[in-house]
């Protein structure tokens, strides 16, 4: 905390956060305008409007609004569940995330953020995950986390959730920017999650007010969050139109590097990394990849094996099978395959197939998805 | 003068003896009925002046009251027509004495048409079975000679008023009012006009209703449009246990209250009920003022086909949990408490998500996550935890479609299910309870865990997220494949095959 800092200014900043309808970088004009946080909000609505150039309907509702929060609650809140609120000026406040344009004035922390000197890889996609998104997330996070990067996502459904969980998987930290309020998790299901995230030294960021319910538009504006803090940004699936591709636009403008995994042309979900391949951003085929835009100076204590581009092959899974389970494999393939057509593949009745998968499912080899299985490993 | 005439009505499934009173006395020319009469028996007015005239006889211009007692019991039903009209008749003195005093002997029930013939009435049966020990011949409508014969009550069928009066006053034989009913040989023994043979590829799902129709489990169906689901559970009856004579008899006792009954139907079919999605609870369950049986009391002893499950409003979804659960359903009134029998095999279908395409390898599902945990949460969880098997349904291809060979026949099936079946009675000692109900007790004491379950269950609740309280139902279902394959003990490859039907129990999260 800097303690040059009164708690005063503090909790204005606070209060001035809960003004979400404004873009964080003309708070802070306004704060640079008026001398201080706690100066605005003791001007009334004309006043403000009158010295930033701003609307009076705008400025009468940001004071509104600022004032419906109690900062005092919000500190104690936060405090109380074990977070941290930090402004601008103090050291604990991520040094990435304040050279960005629209850093926000007030950032909610639960655990503990990644030091300056720690390499971190945005990871992000879409909701609506296919197998072979969830085979290259989870493969891709964990191979980041063992090789000492921190991945960076956003705890939504599907990408977002297998990056986090591999790293949780492997006991690494990872920070979870998230578009709620701390204190409350969204998607529900995710709340196992969160709590594995924190209790493996990751942690959590908001920068929203304490508890604050689920909005549409908090998703895409707290993706300049994941794209400040990470170098480079990594898009795993996403369609055309989607909130990955807005931080991948966000991660460009800020200059950070965009790197995107191929996938099939006629996937929907692949559609967004394949135009950013097409409009120039890194192909990712394999961790090393990645690793070659970590910026120099955050290279030192990565594991150099994973820098390799011609890493050896790994024993192939299949050698571990048996013979039936083999042929199993064989018949999924690439594809995602019903127990009756693997049943039908290896000529077996729905008992023996049904055996079968489960062996190979809980080995982890293979996913199941509405009934449809496929690989989990590559 | 006064007439009494014996007739009936039905409480629940059960019929009581009402009796007609009828009085005739002089004053300003009124009818009245009394004794909580419902709509249908107070416009029965109407139909016996008519009916009476155009039988020839006179209408008495008189104060005419009845009383159709005990008086404090709702009667409902069309069956009193008759009965009145005799009673008129009689207290009006167009019938002679002897006629009158051979009217005691008979329990009167019919409908009447204005023209005086006799219409089929609902609730026959149920009737005469509880109004044998009476001792009383029945008169009942020509269309209502099945549930004559069923009831093996002594019976006459006349087909107009005036066939019966002539009857009584002995103008006609026994033989001259009374048709028989023969049951056609052939429909008997009529094939079914379905078979599992024509359902190509789905073995999956095939396999699972085995299951069903051996333990009595619910099945769920979830599936892409087109993908047979509706094609399976029309066929499933024909996999199921002939009926017994006492069940047959019971569902024909529910048929005849709401009147349902064909001319010639014996129920040596089960049920298959497949009500619209925009059913009504009451509709499904039954009930209304004057209580009748819904769908599930339809399905009694059959099968209840709920296709798009997750459209049926939510009322309607939750009010079946009492009959999945019991069996039966009881419906309080202020006015009064029915049961019905609701014994019935729930076969659900739904779409894996609103667009239906959630799965599709072909076309993309446009849902958002949300719409999908939206879809599948309107089944709610005590909902689901009364259906033991699900299965997800995939396109066919169409190689399986176009193949030559069939499958398996229905009969094929029916032999394993049959099998099956026997095993579950020879175990619990009665025919009613089969896997899926038996209790917690009978749970403990036939579903024993096999030797190397402990690492198979673990495994199953870390990777599928499996709770404990499904473990019930995994049990019960693989006592059922157990006893499908004739063994004594549950093994763990009858475990395993038990968590493919078990995918809504998946939690859909990434494991860590």
């Amino acid at each position: 905390m800097n303690p040059s800092i009164s708690q005063q200014e503090r909790f204005a900043r606070i209060q001035l956060n809960a003004f979400l309808y404004f873009r964080a970088d003309w708070l802070t004009q306004l704060i640079e305008i008026f001398g201080s946080a706690e100066n605005i909000l003791r001007q009334n609505a004309e006043t403000l409007a009158k010295e930033a150039n701003i609307s009076f309907t705008t400025a009468a509702n940001l004071l509104k609004e600022a004032h419906g929060i109690n900062p005092q609650e919000e500190w104690e809140k936060t405090e109380k569940i074990g977070g941290h609120i930090f402004v601008q000026e103090d050291e604990e406040y991520p040094q990435s995330l304040r050279n960005c344009k629209e850093a926000p004035i007030a950032l909610y922390v639960l655990g503990k953020l990644p030091s300056e000197q720690t390499a971190c890889v945005g990871m992000v996609g879409t909701r609506k995950i296919t197998p072979y998104g969830r085979r290259v997330a989870a493969k891709l996070a964990e191979e980041l986390a063992q090789s000492g990067v921190t991945v960076i996502s956003g705890l939504a459904r599907g990408v977002d959730s297998e990056c986090h969980a591999a790293c949780v998987r492997l006991k690494k930290p990872t920070v979870a920017v998230i578009g709620t309020g701390i204190g409350r998790c969204y998607p529900p299901e995710n709340h196992a999650l969160e709590k594995a995230i924190l209790a493996n030294g990751g942690a959590v960021v908001s920068e929203l007010p304490f508890n604050r319910p689920p909005n549409a538009f908090h998703f895409p504006r707290r993706n300049r969050i994941i794209a400040a803090l990470s170098q480079p940004v990594v898009v795993v699936e996403g369609e055309v139109k989607s909130g990955a591709l807005i931080t991948a636009k966000l991660a460009l403008e800020m200059g950070k590097d965009v790197l995107a995994v191929p996938g099939p042309i006629d996937s929907p979900q692949s559609g967004g990394p394949n135009s950013l391949i097409r409009q120039g951003a890194g192909v990712v085929t394999s961790t090393a990849d990645i690793l070659d835009y970590i910026p120099q100076q955050l290279r030192f204590g990565l594991d150099p094996r994973f820098f390799e581009h011609t890493q050896e092959i790994p024993a192939k899974p299949e050698e571990q099978l048996s013979a039936r389970e083999a042929e199993v494999m064989k018949a999924v393939a690439d594809r995602q395959v019903s127990l009756d057509q693997v049943a039908e593949a290896i000529k077996a009745g729905v008992p023996e197939a049904a055996q079968l998968l489960f062996e190979l499912e809980v080995k982890g080899f293979l996913a199941c998805e509405n009934g449809l299985y496929s690989k989990s490993k590559f | 003068m006064l007439a009494t005439t014996c007739t009936g009505t039905i409480k629940g499934i059960e019929g009581f003896a009402v009796s007609a009173e009828v009085d005739i006395a002089p004053g300003m020319p009124t009818f009245a009925v009394v004794g909580l009469p419902d709509a249908e028996v107070r416009e029965s007015k109407e139909r016996v002046i008519a009916a009476v005239r155009n039988s020839g006889f006179d209408f008495p211009v008189k104060r005419i009251t009845v009383n159709l007692s005990p008086a404090q019991v709702r009667k409902s039903g069309t069956q009193f027509d008759l009965p009145i009209a005799l009673g008129i008749l009689a207290a009006s003195e167009q019938l002679s004495p002897a006629a009158i005093e051979r009217l005691k002997d008979f329990l009167v029930l019919g409908e009447l048409a204005l023209d005086g013939s006799l219409r089929q009435c609902a609730g026959v049966l149920p009737i005469l079975i509880s109004c044998k020990n009476l001792g009383k011949t029945a008169v009942i409508p020509p269309q209502n000679v099945l549930e004559g014969q069923v009831s093996s009550a002594p019976f006459i069928t006349p087909h107009t008023l005036r066939e019966l009066t002539d009857f009584l006053e002995g103008k006609l034989s026994n033989e001259q009012v009374q048709i028989s009913y023969l049951p056609q040989e052939e429909e008997e023994i009529a094939p079914a006009t379905v078979d599992f043979s024509e359902v190509k590829g789905q073995a999956l799902a095939k396999r699972a209703l085995e299951i069903a129709a051996a333990g009595g489990h619910n099945v769920l169906m979830i599936g892409l449009p087109g993908t047979g689901k509706s094609m399976l559970a029309k066929r499933f009856t024909t996999i199921l246990p002939p009926l017994t004579q006492e069940e047959s008899l019971e569902i024909t006792k529910i048929y005849s209250i709401c009147n349902l009954l064909g001319k010639s139907k014996l129920f040596s079919q089960r049920p298959f009920r497949d009500p619209h999605h925009t059913i009504s609870d009451v509709a499904l369950i039954g009930g209304g003022s004057t209580p009748k049986p819904g769908e599930v009391s339809l399905a009694h002893h059959g099968v209840l086909f709920l296709d798009e499950f997750a459209e049926f409003s939510r009322s309607a979804l939750e009010v079946l949990r009492e009959p999945l659960e019991n069996g039966i359903v009881t419906i309080s009134r202020a006015k009064e408490t029915v049961s019905y029998p609701a014994r019935f095999t729930l076969v659900a279908a739904m779409n894996p998500c609103p667009c239906g395409n959630l799965g599709n390898p072909l076309k993309p599902c446009t849902c958002t996550p949300m719409q999908v945990n939206r879809y599948k949460s309107r089944i709610s969880g005590p909902l689901l935890d009364r259906i033991d098997l699900t299965v997800n349904l995939n396109p066919v291809k169409y190689e399986d479609w176009n193949k030559a060979s069939e499958g398996e026949t229905s009969a094929q099936i029916r032999e394993r299910v049959l099998a099956a079946r026997e095993r579950q009675r020879k175990r619990f000692g009665n025919s009613l309870t089969t896997n899926a109900t038996m209790t917690n007790r009978e749970l403990k004491e036939f579903c024993k865990l096999p030797d190397g379950a402990d690492a198979i269950l673990e495994a199953a609740m870390r990777k599928f997220g499996l709770s404990a309280r499904s473990l019930d139902k995994i049990l019960k279902t693989a006592r059922t494949i157990a006893d499908l394959e004739n063994k004594d003990q549950i093994t763990t490859q009858h475990l395993i095959e038990v968590m493919q039907y078990r995918p809504l129990d998946r939690k859909g999260v990434a494991d860590f």
